[in-house]
Formats: C-alpha cells, structure tokens, sequence
C-alpha cells in the first residue's frame, strides 16, 4: 500500500467495522471490551481473569468441569442452562414486540405474575394428565399475560394514559394481590412459598433419567425459539407487522396514511403481554415450581437490558438471552470456584449493556472516519 | 476604500459523504450588504454556521478585522460582535419582546441597595430606543406568540443589536414573508448598513439580493463559483452560476379546461387541541383541470384545513364532499382509496416515516392491496418493483436505491418520494400543502410542472401556499385566507399579486 496516500492507518479496521458485517462486528467489540475491562477489575482484586471468565462458561455448560456429581456431566448443565433460558427469551421478545410499537413494555414482570399465578391455581393445582395440563398452563399463561398488556394497551389508546405508569402501577396492584392470596390460601407452611404445584403440570421436566444421568428437560424451549422466528416474520413479511412498526416509529405519518393507530397499539401491546404470559408459565411453573410472594422476577427487568443488546431485533434476542443467561448461571460455580463474589457475573452482565450502550456511538465514529476517508479518497482521484 | 472585515481563506468543511465546502475563500468589506446565493445543499449555511461558531472549518482559516480567530462557540462569535437571525427563530414563546431580547445578559439592578433584581423598565426603554433608532416597530412589553412572524423577525433583529453585533448574518430571512412585509424588512436592512453594520445576507432569491445587496458570493455544490458586483450582473446570469446551466423561469401553463366539480367545502369549522376556532366557516369547491391555490400567512389555519380535509383533524361544523360522497366522517383510509392524495405540510413527521426504507415509504399507501399483499402477506417483490419505477419516473436520488433508510436523503428528494407516492395513487383530488418549501430551484421546477400536469390530466388541485410567486405562477383561481376565514375567492387572472398580499395580512377585507 502506498504510505503517501490519505488513508487512515487502521483502514482495515473501519472496514470490518463499517461494512455490511457492522450489525455482528460492533456487539462484538462492546463484548471484548467489556470483557477487557472486566479482567482488569479481577487483577485488581487479585485473581485470575481466565479462570474467571471460564468458570462461568463451565457453570452454564458451554465447557465441561473438573469433575461433576452423581448423574450430572455438561449437557445436563447445559439443558439446565437452557431451563433458564427459556423465560428470558420469552420475556425480551415481550419487550422487543412493545418497542416495535413504539411502547416500552416496563410491566413484563407483572404480567408473568399474573400468569404463573393463574396457571398455578387453575391447572398446577389440578390432578389433570400432563397432556391436558401443559396446553391448558400455556394457554392460561397467553391469556392472563394478553389481558393485562392488553388493558395497558387499552388505556394508552382509549385515554392516552403513558404505558409506563400503567405498567408499573399494575406490576404492584399484581404483586400484592397475588401475595395476599398466596400467603392466605395456597402458601406451603415451611418454605413460605406458594405449595408446589402437580409435576404433571410442570413445563420443565426434572430429573429425566437416560445413560444414568439426570436431565432438566425445559419442554418450552424449542417454542421460544420457534417465537422468537415467528416475531421476526411478523414484523418482516406481514401487512400486520408493518402496520404496527410504522405506529411505533412515527404514529402521525402512520394515521396519515390510513392505519389505525388505537387498533394497532392495543395489538403490539395484547402481543407483548402474551409473550411476558408465555415467560411466566415457563418461569414458575418451568423453571420454578412455587412462587415466592411479595417478590417481582427481576428477570422481567433483566429482559429489557437483553432485549436492547440484541438490538431489539427478535432474532438478536436468541443471543443476547443466551449471553445474559450465561452469565447469571454461570455465576455460582464461578464464585465456588475462583472465590469472587457472585455478583461479579452482574458486574460483568452491568459492562456489556454499559459498553453496547456507547454502540451508537462507535457506529457514528465509525462511519465519519470512513466516509470522510472516501470522501478525501475521491477528491484526491480527481486532482 | 472600506478595509475587510471578515476573511474566509481556503475554508473546507466536510460531512459525512459530502464536502459541503470546498475551499472557500473570499473577504467581505466593513459596511456592505454581502449576499450569499446559492441553491439548497450549496454550503450557504455551513459557511455562515462556521462563521458563527456553530462549527469548526476542517482546513482554512477566518480572519475577522484581520485578525485569525477561532470560533469554536456562538458565544465567541457573538464577543466578536457577530450575530445571526436564523430562518428558524429562536424565542421563547411565552415571553415578552423585552424578555427574550436581554435573556442571558440581564441588566441587574440592586432593591434595597442589595437584592438582585432584573431591571426590567431600563431594559424595555432600551430597547424602545433601539426600535426607533433603526425602524423596528415592536412593543417591547408584547408577548412573543401574539405577534405575528415578521414582528418575531424583528425581534431577532434587535436581539442581536441589543448585543452590539457589527456583523449581522440574515438565513433566508424572506421565506415566510408577505410582499409588503419583504419591502420593510429590505428597507429595514438597508437602514442598518446605512447605521454602519455589516450585513451578510444569505437567499436563493435573485430579486432580492438585486434590490439590496452590494456583492454577491455565489455557491454552487459547496464551491465559490464567483464573486459578482450585483448593480453590473442581471438575475440571468447569478441564476445560471447558482444552478451551473440555463434555467427556464416561466413555466408553461396551457388555459384551463375546468370539469365537474370533485371536492366542495361547505361551512368547515375546525376546532384545535384548545377549542379554538382555527378554521372557521370555509367553503370552497375544486372542480377537475383547476388549480385552486389558497395563499396565507403562516399560521392562519391552512394545515388544519388540510388535515380536516384528509381526515387527520376532525371537522366541527360542516361538510367535505369528495366525488359527490359525504367525507365528512369518513376515515383517513376511506378517503384515500376513494381518491384523494395529499402532500402535507411537514415531510419529516407526517408525510414519511423516517426510519423506513424507501420502498416501505412508497407503498406506504397501498401495501394492504393486491398485488403488494396477498393474504397477509406482503409481497416484498412487487413491492420493490413498484418502487424502482417510481424512483426511475420520478428520479428520486437514493444510495442504495429501494433500500435506503429515508432519513438518510436528502429533503429534496424526501419530497420527490411523496410526491411520487401522491401522484401514483392517481387520485382525482390531489392536495398540495408548501410543496416546494426549502427545495431547491431545479426541484422547485420539476414540482410546479407535475402540478400542472397533473391538473391537465383532468385532476382537481388543491394548493396550499406561503410562497406566493408559486400561487401566482401555479393558480387558477386563487383563495386569501385569513385568521381561519376566507377572505376573498377570485379567478387568478383577476387579482394582482399585491391585492392577494393586502388580504394576506388583513388589511383589505370586503369583496
């Protein structure tokens, strides 16, 4: 390469960071480098980084431990692994369905409350075969969930009131409610948690034996991803899904030209709370078998920061739940192991969002420097 | 002979993809009215945001009274007694004249001998001072959103005397004016060179820069094209520099062939979000080949009637009739499927959808019919076939043709899309809200044709105008509104651009 000429010297470097790659490559970076930095955070407390980093890869299943208990190895780890996956990825796709239309779906915790109590009650405390409970306890969980985020939806639309406050008020009025109830008729006199529910109803199952090992077998897991497809279809190939990007991202040109704006945030929001309905029914009665009163799932929350880092792209989500979830999995067996503290694993969930949150900002840098180097590129071609 | 005041040597400024200046440089003498012409996009406005410090040049130089300065903030500018009237004002609404005048340089007086407290009275007498020294008429105890636009003008103007500026940088500032009201603020410019400051006046409106400036700096795609003397050049030829090649001025209009009537307005009244009246007992009718254009001062309730009739604003009183149907009620896609196509007012937040790509915009009309969806499905192929031949028609300008995210055009060809899109939907009723506002003249052009193309093609128009040499150039019958009233209806042949100018600002009212 000729050293005269105008180019910066890392033009390599814009290349695969401006090309058509960007949406893969800059996720990327922001993860090196919170992963840079968060090495540098365990030398300071004077540990070893690698082993760190690996141990939670090992806790969640990705790479095998030393040594294991009785009837575990790493794919028992990993299904477990994927048990607790299963919500998250139902609950970020609630959030990425309420951005798509233009709402910001705060209440998903609420709304899977509701729904794992609902299914709880109705179909957990029932003696009904497995194959009549798992479709009525996901049904339950899609209606519960469909009717609150539909409500919100409604108010926003009918009255104008900010989805935000209804859901953070509703996400309250659902969690005393459900914890009167439970602490005064379905609570279990030891645990202080709701009475375990029938294990024929359970979406996740425990304990399957094969090859003497014991495995979780999350049954949901395969229809998040299937979801997660099917929302990523919506909002690329169908009329409705359209409708509902063009309320979410500009409700006036939207009206003008002839969609309804009401109908379609009443959809986008009925939809979201479905999905959060799907992440309760996986999350209490999949991967928990109780629920705790007086408590929200902080993964309700959690969701939102997953659904940003996957973009808020429905497809994006499969990643970033498996990233996030890693991590917060992973982080028993790394705090038994290294000997740093579990919240470590929140430590570093906290540096990838805060490094994927300056992405917009490398993709700005970005594309200056590389459009101005073409720019000088082009002018010095014609002199 | 008068020395430089201000000096741009070999100033280049980039932007992403573009050189919106291309080493610039030119000097401008102490107590001249400079003008800065060029198209939109030339690099008028970076040049003059430089000099106000609201960017930085990336090679080249200012110098101001010969000195090199860097200009990183308008507040530097503003110590090197710079000041700008933006074509946007900055005013606070809800404040007084005096208010918004001494706002971040209050003059403090101490009560008591101690506590601190704006000295409002000596502000206002300033600035009545100041008016009268340089013929700004405005009361300095009104409150901002009760005047009207041009005294607003006027009070940027004094904003930026009350500050001492020398240098006064004008951006466009004619483009929301009446004819009457351009003459005062022209005689009002001249008054102040007269006073000794230095005027930069930045327009693509040749008649203008004739009548007042001095020289001229002519721009053309961010390069100088040349300095001109303005008492020696004509329009011709400073328009043929700003554009690159001959522009033809008159637009060719065959006489009108009117048919039946498609869209009439019976007794509209439209309330606003505060129940105020803003339209109030409008009737007019558009019959097929005319070209009814309504002129008016902005702000006079033109985009509520528009909006009332495209169904975007609910009419109170009164009746839409379009094609012999009863619209009234009707909903936004039930009239646009009967025929009627509208080209709003405000690109960026109703007519697209900026982070749609330019093929989701063109069919942002007809996704929902076949061929573009079938089922519930949409038909990605037709539909970006549909928008290929549009853009081919059309020649809207796009990177990366049907895939281009709209924000990232240009707003020319912004409006060349929904223009696109209006046309195609091969509406009979076709409305038109300041289709041209901000283009430049090669677009400018091109939509005033397709106007009347389409009005020869037996469709009725309907155009909504703050420019009024469009209204006279594009009109076959012309309606003044008027504080939501319409004042005066007549065929535009029988009205001169003058009178339409007195009903503008209500000044005539009887028939």
């Amino acid at each position: 390469m000729d050293k005269k000429n105008n180019k910066p010297k890392a033009f390599w470097l814009l290349r695969i960071f401006g090309g058509k790659w960007q949406f893969l490559t800059i996720p990327l970076l922001s993860i090196l480098f919170s992963l840079i930095a968060i090495s540098i955070i365990v030398l300071l407390i004077g540990k070893n980084p690698l082993t760190t980093l690996t141990s939670l890869l090992q806790g969640s299943g990705w790479l095998p431990k030393a040594t294991y208990a009785a009837h575990k190895n790493m794919f028992t780890d990993f299904t477990e692994f994927l048990d607790a996956m299963t919500p998250m990825l139902f609950a970020s796709l609630a959030v990425i369905v309420a951005f798509k239309a233009g709402l910001f779906n705060i209440g998903v915790s609420g709304q899977m409350l509701l729904a794992g109590f609902m299914a709880t009650i109705f179909i957990g405390y029932s003696s009904l075969p497995s194959a009549l409970a798992w479709p009525l306890v996901i049904l339950v969980g899609i209606v519960m969930g469909a009717i609150v985020g539909g409500f919100t939806g409604f108010l926003k639309y009918r009255f104008n009131i900010n989805e935000v406050v209804t859901s953070i008020m509703l996400n309250y009025i659902i969690q005393y409610v459900v914890s009167f109830f439970i602490n005064t008729r379905y609570v279990d006199a030891v645990s202080r948690q709701s009475r375990a529910i029938n294990p024929a109803a359970r979406l996740t199952i425990v304990n399957f034996e094969a090859n003497d090992l014991r495995f979780r077998i999350p049954l949901c897991f395969v229809v998040a991803i299937l979801a997660a497809f099917l929302i990523y279809l919506l909002f690329s190939k169908s009329r409705q899904g359209y409708e509902i990007k063009a309320v979410g991202l500009n409700p006036k040109a939207a009206k003008y030209a002839g969609i309804s704006v009401g109908k379609n945030i009443l959809l986008g929001m009925t939809l979201s709370g479905a999905l959060a309905g799907l992440a309760g029914v996986t999350y209490y009665l999949g991967y928990y078998n109780t629920i705790q009163p007086n408590t929200l799932a902080s993964m309700g929350f959690d969701s939102i920061a997953v659904a940003l880092l996957g973009n808020s792209h429905p497809l994006g989500a499969i990643f970033s739940s498996t990233l996030i979830v890693t991590l917060t999995k992973g982080s028993t067996y790394m705090s038994s192991i290294v000997g740093v503290r579990q919240e470590i694993a929140s430590l570093i969930t906290g540096m990838i969002l805060l490094f994927s949150a300056c992405r917009a900002y490398i993709k700005y840098k970005v594309d200056l420097k590389l459009s101005t180097s073409q720019a000088k590129g082009s002018e010095r071609g014609k002199v | 002979m008068a020395k430089n005041i201000i000096e741009f040597r070999n100033v280049t400024k980039r932007f992403p993809g573009v050189v919106a200046n291309d080493n610039i440089s030119f000097s401008i003498k102490e107590g001249e009215i400079f003008a800065l012409l060029g198209e939109n996009g030339a690099g008028k406005s970076t040049l003059m945001s430089m000099l106000f410090g609201l960017y930085q040049p990336d090679e080249g130089e200012i110098y101001v009274r010969g000195k090199l300065e860097h200009i990183d903030s308008p507040a530097k500018a503003a110590s090197l007694d710079i000041g700008m009237v933006h074509q946007h004002f900055k005013l606070v609404s809800n404040y007084t004249v005096t208010e918004n005048i001494i706002l971040g340089i209050e003059p403090i007086k101490r009560n008591l001998g101690f506590l601190p407290a704006v000295d409002i009275n000596k502000a206002n007498a300033k600035i009545e001072e100041l008016s009268k020294t340089y013929g700004l008429e405005v009361k300095p105890t009104s409150v901002i959103k009760n005047l009207k636009v041009s005294e607003q003008q006027r009070v940027e103007i004094l904003k930026m005397l009350y500050r001492q500026a020398e240098i006064l940088i004008f951006d466009e500032p004619t483009a929301v004016l009446t004819p009457q009201e351009i003459d005062y603020l022209l005689e009002i410019i001249r008054n102040l060179r007269d006073k000794g400051k230095t005027i930069i006046l930045i327009t693509h409106k040749l008649e203008e820069i004739k009548r007042v400036a001095e020289r001229c700096a002519v721009l053309n795609r961010g390069r100088l094209m040349g300095i001109l003397d303005v008492a020696t050049t004509s329009t011709k030829e400073m328009a043929r520099m700003m554009v690159g090649h001959d522009i033809n001025w008159e637009i060719e209009k065959k006489p009108a062939k009117f048919g039946e009537t498609v869209l009439r307005v019976s007794n509209l009244t439209v309330e606003n979000e505060e129940k105020l009246k803003v339209v109030k007992n409008v009737s007019f009718e558009v019959h097929r080949g005319e070209i009814f254009a309504i002129a008016g001062v902005a702000g006079n309730g033109q985009v509520d009637l528009a909006d009332a009739i495209a169904g975007l604003a609910k009419a109170t009183e009164g009746t839409v009739t379009l094609l012999g149907k009863d619209i009234t009620h009707a909903h936004v896609r039930e009239r646009n499927t009967l025929g009627l196509s509208y080209v709003p007012e405000d690109r960026h937040n109703v007519g697209l959808i900026l982070d749609f790509t330019l093929t989701d915009n063109l069919v942002m009309k007809n996704y929902f019919k076949p061929p573009f969806c079938k089922g519930s499905i949409l038909q990605k192929q037709q539909c970006y076939a549909y928008a290929n031949q549009l853009i081919e028609r059309f020649d809207i300008r796009a990177a990366n043709g049907g895939d281009t995210l709209v924000r990232s055009m240009s707003g020319g060809n912004q409006q060349k899309a929904i223009i696109a899109r209006e046309i195609s939907e091969n509406s009979d009723f076709i409305m038109f809200v300041q289709p041209t506002r901000g283009l430049d003249i090669g677009a400018i052009t091109a939509i005033r044709e397709k106007m009347i193309e389409e009005r020869d093609n037996g469709k009725a128009v309907l155009l909504i105008s703050l420019d009024l040499d469009e209204i006279m150039s594009c009109a076959d019958t012309i309606g003044v509104i008027y504080n939501g009233e319409l004042l005066r209806i007549a065929e535009a042949s029988k009205i001169s651009k003058n009178e339409v100018g007195e009903y503008m600002m209500g000044v005539k009212t009887d028939g």
